[in-house]
């Protein structure tokens, strides 16, 4: 493997100063993406920098009236077997028991999974759903992006240079709220995905209400599609979801992959969501009002 | 740049120096000649260098060595205690969840970091901490039997 220098962190400060030197320097949270860059040849960082050793970005707080925020090195094993996810954020909680395998989600970590930003990336699916924000720290301050922006496609962030994501923040969950979470995937430990989706919505009296629909494997990017969720509004009748998957159809770019074809893709998509938000509006409306 | 770390190896203190790039795997195949964590893909996919760090299974071949300072870690050789097996390894042997045995020590890491956590886990559960460990003879349905009969075995 080509040589770098290994550092641990131990403060944002110490991050800032290396980050000021200039290129060839690197964060690493798990390591699962950076380390296979550098052993393929396609990074060549003079330094790596350990973050997940700063204690602030371990940092994991829920209160009933703030919600959950997770520091940015927080492993995904946490969202996998947390008591306060598991109870609050079941969508996050059910999704989290099927991302990749124990051994990646015991090291891979929410800030550098998010900061990755795949397509196919699945944690995205119900933190779009929750409606989650990303704090963003540089030495020039602290910036709030909603993760729905956070995206800019094909790999992507709005991350600059010296910036990297401190925390995120998921909001106080409303009662009587249902999601579900489907995919269809070559392999059992979700590589190679089709397409998958992660349908979320509320219940208001008798109106189901606030409806999330985040989509994977389709676009350059995890993406909601609000104009479909606004279509779902109310309490949506069959033609409602028949207009809710021709919009959510009209507004995603899937490519052909070897295992699958675009076209195929669209299809895999309008079965899953189909059934993601029959899901939903079965379980929201069978809730005692 | 050279790191001077020491580590909790099987329930023995070791000191060493490791370059940055290398990983934990490197360090322990090559340098402490423990060679049961196998290097399969080198990737983090296939699960054949699985090693508790600090209670927890990872891919050794993903853990740079300087980051293990100050760890503890359990390989496939720190399972057994003095001359007996640990009861996965026997039952292994008993149900034949071992056939070409390359996948074995990832296997048996993987099942002892799922029943530190879950004393009986159900099929369900066996296969769900399985999913980052391949074996390409196919002999899942004896591994999974395996780990079953060896949990049901513990007190």
């Amino acid at each position: 493997m080509h040589t770098f220098d290994y550092i641990r962190l131990h403060s944002l400060e110490e991050v800032a100063q290396h980050l000021a030197q200039g290129p060839g320097v690197r964060l690493m949270g798990g390591g699962n993406v950076l380390l296979l860059a550098i052993r393929r040849g396609e990074e060549a960082p003079q330094k790596v920098l350990d973050v997940k050793t700063i204690p602030e970005l371990r940092d994991v707080r829920y209160h009933h009236n703030q919600g959950l925020k997770l520091g940015a090195a927080v492993p995904l094993q946490h969202l996998a077997t947390g008591l306060e996810v598991r109870r609050h954020y079941p969508l996050l909680y059910q999704t989290a028991q099927k991302l990749a395998s124990p051994q990646v989600r015991n090291r891979a970590t929410i800030g550098g999974t998010l900061a990755w930003a795949s397509p196919v990336s699945e944690l995205a699916a119900p933190m779009l759903c929750y409606d989650t924000v990303c704090y963003l720290w540089s030495p020039r301050g602290r910036r709030d992006v909603p993760l729905h922006a956070f995206y800019l496609g094909d790999f992507r962030t709005v991350l600059m240079e010296d910036e990297l994501i401190t925390h995120v923040h998921l909001p106080p969950p409303p009662q009587r709220s249902h999601g579900v979470y489907l995919r269809q995937t070559v392999r059992h430990d979700g590589r190679r995905m089709i397409a998958a989706t992660a349908v979320w919505a509320m219940r208001k009296q008798q109106n189901l209400t606030r409806w999330r629909i985040a989509v994977l494997g389709v676009d350059d990017r995890p993406k909601r599609i609000p104009e479909a969720e606004a279509a779902l509004e109310g309490n949506p009748h069959p033609e409602d979801i028949q207009r809710a998957l021709e919009i959510v159809q009209a507004h995603i770019h899937p490519q052909d992959v070897i295992y699958a074809r675009a076209d195929y893709r669209r299809v895999v998509l309008n079965a899953l969501l189909q059934q993601g938000i029959h899901q939903v509006i079965h379980q929201l409306q069978s809730m005692r009002s | 740049m050279k790191h001077a770390i020491s580590f909790i190896l099987n329930q023995e203190e070791i000191q060493l120096t490791v370059d940055s790039h290398r990983t934990l795997l490197d360090v322990l195949r090559d340098d402490l000649g423990l060679t049961g964590a196998k290097q399969g893909c080198d990737t983090g996919e296939c699960g054949a260098c699985s090693v508790l760090l600090n209670g927890v299974v990872v891919n050794a071949c993903m853990v740079l060595a300087p980051e293990a300072d100050g760890a503890e870690i359990l390989t496939v050789e720190g399972l057994a205690d003095e001359e007996e097996l640990h009861p996965l390894q026997r039952s292994f042997i008993d149900h034949h969840g071992v056939q070409c045995g390359y996948c074995a020590p990832g296997m048996l890491i993987a099942a002892k970091a799922l029943l530190n956590r879950t004393s009986r886990p159900h099929e369900e559960e066996i296969r769900e901490a399985l999913v980052g460990n391949l074996c390409r003879c196919g002999a899942y349905p004896d591994i999974i039997k395996s780990i079953q009969v060896a949990s049901r075995a513990r007190r």
